[in-house]
């Protein structure tokens, strides 16, 4: 219920219409098990028990008769229901969905069994996926019904459709009851006066009666919880996917480098001391210039594996850990960077490392694209959860489509389960977090 | 003199002792860890000492520690740290006690013998030496704190120098001018930055510091 200041009587009318409609809704979506249900049971009880109404025998024999004929109206009433659950769960829970989402805010994504193809198998028969048949016409049918009344998510679907009769129907119905049953009594003489107290008792209810649907539709309504689970394995198959080819890039990077850099370098300066060697005693002065020649290339190479070493696990990373890698980054950088830390000890190595390359590409970011002047670094942890927060006073408008940079950093935090959140209006400022779950003492 | 060498890898360490013996010194001792370096700083007080960042039991900055804590207990114990990598931060905290006879450089400095041992006796007589590559990033940096932006930019590059630990007469040799232009040059530095007319080597110390903007960390 929204609050507002003042009695509002128009506000409380459109409330109470809205409230009037949507139970009706909810009423119509619900009430397809309880209308079948009901003349069955009634139906039928009324039938069965009539069996045994001329029957004179002892107490212990009549009441096994009862017994028997409940158990059959139980059977009754289920095999209607049954019948009636493939026929229309899936539409009315679709329809119970999209109220949810349109109301509530409920968004569940649901997905239904595919029909699969059939396939011609060499021995002549039609595969569908689960059986052979005889002929295609035949194994598609199959494969049609396969999926239609097969799915989890239909039976899913049917719960809830059970479910929603027993609670969901009862409360929506209420108001409308109230009003339908309180315009009779007003309209009989004698009754008017608890008539109209019924009809405002079932409007006040009206805006709070279809609200049963949050509680319910919030268990019920959204995929099968095996297929929820089953998403997940396929998320992090997608995760481990990524992890496994940013390696091998990160590998090929390193190897790379290797080759082109120092490898080569070692190599240049074994042929310069080969000759060297030759030259020290008819040349000395030759010799001594290619060693010189040597010795520089020495410092090259060094200087390069320097920048690989930093690229693949920055030295006071491991030296010191990730609060003073970051206060050592920012010092090197071209912005002015505040450090702020009130982490209590150091993160796993592998979480500690990506959220340093995280922050360390925030940071490249910034000084790219943010014509920022103070940028300031702040890194909590509180309830679990490790954060950073890179914030800039720079002219904003950052997002992660935008630049593959900000994705990568979303797809190395998934790998930890973390996440990354960016607030950045055009025209600044920018708070860009990157959170990720983590056990410290 | 009497200089301890701390440094783990067995070739570099076996080099490093032959190098300063070659030079006419002592190695009074050459150990491998960081505690090892520490007892050895604290106890036998060297004239100098050569001390590897990262150490063992743990590979991380025990021999930056080591060496903080040993200046801790003997103020002004000369050591130059030698890493794989130089890092502003570090150096910061190696200066930021304003006692000199410091020097941090990278190991690949040791490949030039005669630069190496001329840095090992600045620091021994309390002076400085940075590795270039720290002053270099540095200069890199915009916006210094604000009394630096007085100089000119002359000036700076012979703040620069002097950061590294150079003497007037080097850098007149560097910079091609008279040794005499160079200390009016450092004479002005000094004024323009407030440090009062005492010890010189103390004041182009505290002259780097100011450099560094690490001054603002202790009380002077």
């Amino acid at each position: 219920m929204r609050r507002h200041q003042g009695v509002d009587p128009l506000r409380w009318g459109a409330e109470i219409g809205l409230g009037l409609y949507r139970s009706a809704v909810l009423t119509a979506l619900t009430c397809v098990m309880a209308l079948v249900a009901v003349p069955v049971g009634v139906g039928g009880s009324a039938l069965a028990y009539s069996w045994s109404d001329g029957l004179s025998a002892p107490f212990a024999v009549s009441m096994l008769a009862t017994l028997g004929e409940t158990l059959m109206v139980i059977l009754w009433v289920t095999v209607s229901l049954w019948v009636v659950h493939p026929l229309t769960s899936r539409a009315l829970a679709t329809a119970a969905r999209r109220c949810a989402a349109s109301w509530l805010g409920l968004d569940y994504e649901v997905t239904y069994r595919q029909v699969p193809p059939v396939t011609r198998m060499a021995t002549g028969f039609w595969w569908d996926g689960h059986e052979y048949h005889k002929s295609e016409r035949e194994a598609r049918r199959k494969a049609k019904m396969q999926a239609r009344f097969h799915d989890p998510q239909l039976h899913w679907d049917g719960l809830w459709a059970l479910v929603a009769t027993v609670t969901v129907l009862p409360v929506a119905a209420l108001p409308l009851l109230a009003v339908g049953y309180g315009c009779y009594m007003a309209l009989t003489p004698e009754l008017t006066g608890y008539g109209i107290a019924v009809i405002v008792a079932g409007l006040a209810g009206a805006p709070f009666a279809w609200r049963v649907l949050l509680p319910i539709g919030r268990r019920f309504l959204g995929p099968v919880p095996s297929t929820r689970l089953g998403r997940r394995v396929e998320e992090l198959e997608a995760i481990r996917a990524d992890l496994t080819h940013t390696q091998a890039v990160e590998l090929e990077r390193i190897e790379r480098g290797l080759h082109d850099g120092a490898q080569a370098r070692l190599v240049a300066m074994g042929m310069s001391m080969g000759a060297a060697e030759r030259l020290v005693d008819t040349n000395p002065d030759a010799a001594k210039a290619i060693l010189a020649e040597a010795r520089a290339t020495s410092a090259t190479a060094l200087a390069e594996l320097r920048s690989l070493v930093r690229g693949i696990n920055p030295p006071v990373l491991a030296e010191r850990g990730l609060v003073d890698a970051l206060r050592a980054l920012a010092l090197d950088s071209s912005v002015s960077i505040d450090v702020y830390s009130q982490v209590p000890s150091r993160p796993e190595r592998p979480l500690e490392s990506a959220v340093y390359f995280s922050v360390a590409e925030l940071l490249a970011n910034v000084a790219k694209h943010s014509r920022a002047e103070r940028v300031k670094v702040e890194l909590t942890y509180a309830a679990r959860t490790l954060t950073a927060t890179v914030s800039d006073d720079g002219i904003g408008g950052a997002a992660a489509s935008t630049g593959s940079g900000l994705s990568g950093i979303e797809r190395r935090m998934a790998a930890f389960g973390g996440r990354l959140e960016i607030d950045s209006p055009a025209g600044g400022p920018t708070h860009i977090t990157v959170a990720v779950p983590c056990e410290l003492s | 003199m009497r200089i301890v060498v701390a440094e783990d890898l067995f070739l570099l360490r076996d080099g490093l002792v032959r190098l300063v013996e070659a030079y006419g010194h002592t190695v009074v001792a050459a150990v491998d860890s960081g505690p090892a370096a520490l007892t050895a700083l604290v106890d036998l007080r060297p004239d100098a000492a050569i001390v590897d960042v990262r150490l063992p039991p743990t590979f991380s900055d025990e021999g930056l520690q080591a060496a903080l804590t040993a200046r801790r207990a003997v103020p002004g114990l000369p050591v130059l740290i030698l890493s794989q990598h130089v890092e502003q931060l570090y150096a910061r905290e190696l200066l930021a006690d304003g006692h000199g006879g410091i020097g941090y450089q990278l190991k690949d400095r040791v490949l030039d013998a005669d630069q190496f041992m001329d840095a090992v006796h600045r620091i021994a007589e309390g002076g400085t030496a940075l590795d270039p590559t720290v002053v270099a990033k540095l200069l890199g940096r915009p916006n210094r704190a604000d009394p630096l932006a007085t100089l000119t930019e002359r000036e700076r590059s012979v703040l620069a120098l002097m950061a590294e630990g150079l003497s007037n007469t080097a850098i007149a040799n560097q910079l091609f001018l008279s040794e005499g232009s160079i200390s009016k040059y450092t004479t002005t530095i000094f004024s323009k930055l407030g440090l009062a007319n005492d010890d010189d080597t103390n004041r182009r110390v505290r002259a780097v510091l100011a450099y560094l903007g690490a001054d603002e960390q202790e009380e002077q």
